[in-house]
């Protein structure tokens, strides 16, 4: 589209870009195991979680404090849900869809928002503002609408799947399980709404695949609905 | 479900693996955990050789103990759902939508069987016999029941994530662990004809995990596993659990 973001308008405090060098590159580099994370994961959270209350163990990250990656993806998780749920909110103003179009938006939208509301608490002043959007018209027909929420679920799965093995607090990785999950019911459901089982499948393959931020990033810039 | 056809935890958990895991991982604290998962797992395996799903070959003598049980507990819970859609398929009592949730979600969980198993190499525990009770000879009864054991599949995964050691390991789990929310969203939108009732394909926010004990004690309470495998054979072709049904 014509109108693509640049990275430097989507990451406005560079947080993002620090993380591809921090996450990506550097950590993977120096060697260390996922279970010296694991351990530096331990010290900061003290063992002290209760895994099952996920909005819970998230703020109790938050109180430890957290590592610069995981705050990095914390801030890239949160951009993407900010997207999500500025995408459901702007169709369900528009008011263009019936049935359980209507339904399912009316349903993942607060969940998005919930998991705004989540990373926004656990990220507290560290937490990146949300962008504008402009959602090109696809929030305005309920065929667009279906197509482009697909885009944005199966986005979201692989993107939480790519950084999951990042993380570096338990109770981070424990919250993006939490929200894994739920992207992928979401895309499930959009899938089945779409094609009703058929083509497109809502379960499309045995394995799913991860993204790295960077092919994201570079996805969402495509889209042009970030301002 | 008369308790004589229950298996036990020694019965399920062949190798003691499983209990020793769980009775690990419970009382210890995290912190102390990862310490120990620190020491034994000194990276020795190699985070980029999954690819699609494929895991890396875990029957080296580094790989970490607690990891081979939570592998083993996953192949349990994949032989159980192949197992399971294998025989509804097989039985022909499902049709449309149903039928296609069915073979194509069979193939999925053979695909996940294949891939634990050649991960563990040696150390894979052998498939169960299984007894479905009924349950596959339905829509409905086939419906409601595939609904339970993806739900528990995703939690389970799901409980799983923080305590593995190796990050290989971790990968390929989670290439998994959507792949079964997938499957649970599907045969809800199906009981629910896309809609939000009875069951809404993504009923909260956050989805809730499970830690080993209660999906064991979920898995021993359906009954469906009726016999341990005493196969003798340490190949790797893959072996069929047995069809009691």
């Amino acid at each position: 589209m014509e109108d693509p973001v640049t990275m430097h308008e989507f990451d406005r405090d560079g947080a993002i870009a620090e993380l591809g060098h921090d996450a990506d590159e550097a950590v993977r580099s120096d060697g260390h195991s996922r279970a010296s994370f694991l351990m530096r994961g331990g010290a900061l959270v003290g063992g002290g979680l209760a895994l099952g209350t996920i909005p819970v163990a998230l703020a109790g990250a938050a109180g430890g404090g957290l590592s610069k990656g995981d705050v990095s993806i914390l801030n890239y998780a949160l951009t993407l849900e900010y997207l999500e749920t500025a995408f459901y909110a702007d169709a369900l103003r528009r008011g263009r869809l019936s049935g359980n179009a209507a339904a399912f938006a009316k349903l993942v939208h607060t969940h998005e928002a919930d998991h705004v509301a989540a990373l926004k608490r656990v990220l507290g002043s560290k937490a990146v503002k949300s962008p504008s959007f402009d959602f090109r018209g696809t929030t305005a027909d309920q065929t667009m609408f279906l197509r482009t929420s697909m885009t944005l679920e199966d986005t979201g799965v692989s993107a939480y799947q790519g950084q999951a093995p990042n993380i570096q607090a338990a109770a981070v990785l424990s919250a993006a399980g939490a929200i894994l999950a739920v992207e992928s019911r979401h895309a499930a459901w959009v899938r089945y709404l779409i094609g009703k089982g058929g083509s497109p499948s809502p379960a499309p393959s045995a394995f799913s695949s991860p993204l790295s931020m960077s092919a994201v990033l570079s996805a969402v810039r495509g889209t042009g609905f970030i301002k | 479900m008369s308790n004589d056809i229950h298996p036990t935890l020694d019965e399920l958990d062949v190798d003691g693996a499983i209990r020793e895991t769980a009775a690990r991982v419970d009382p210890v604290t995290r912190m102390a955990f990862m310490r120990r998962a620190g020491a034994i797992i000194g990276g020795g395996i190699a985070a980029s050789t999954i690819i699609g799903g494929a895991l890396p070959s875990l029957a080296s003598a580094k790989s970490a103990s607690g990891d081979i049980a939570i592998l083993n507990y996953a192949l349990t819970l994949e032989y159980l759902e192949a197992a399971f859609y294998k025989e509804a398929v097989s039985k022909g009592a499902l049709s449309g939508e149903l039928k296609q949730f069915a073979t194509v979600v069979a193939g999925h969980e053979a695909a996940h069987v294949t891939a634990l198993k050649q991960a563990l190499g040696s150390r894979a525990v052998k498939s169960p016999s299984f007894d479905f009770k009924g349950t596959t000879g339905s829509a409905s009864t086939f419906a409601r029941t595939a609904k339970v054991l993806e739900d528990t599949g995703v939690e389970a995964y799901q409980g799983q994530a923080t305590n593995i050691q190796a990050r290989a390991v971790l990968r390929a789990a989670i290439s998994i662990h959507p792949v079964e929310a997938h499957h649970a969203a599907w045969v809800a939108a199906i009981m629910s004809k896309g809609g939000t009732s009875p069951a809404a394909p993504a009923p909260a926010a956050f989805n809730p995990a499970l830690d080993m004990k209660p999906v064991l004690a979920a898995v021993q309470g359906t009954g469906f596993i009726s016999t341990m495998s005493t196969m003798s054979s340490g190949s790797s072709v893959s072996s069929n659990p047995a069809m009691t049904g």
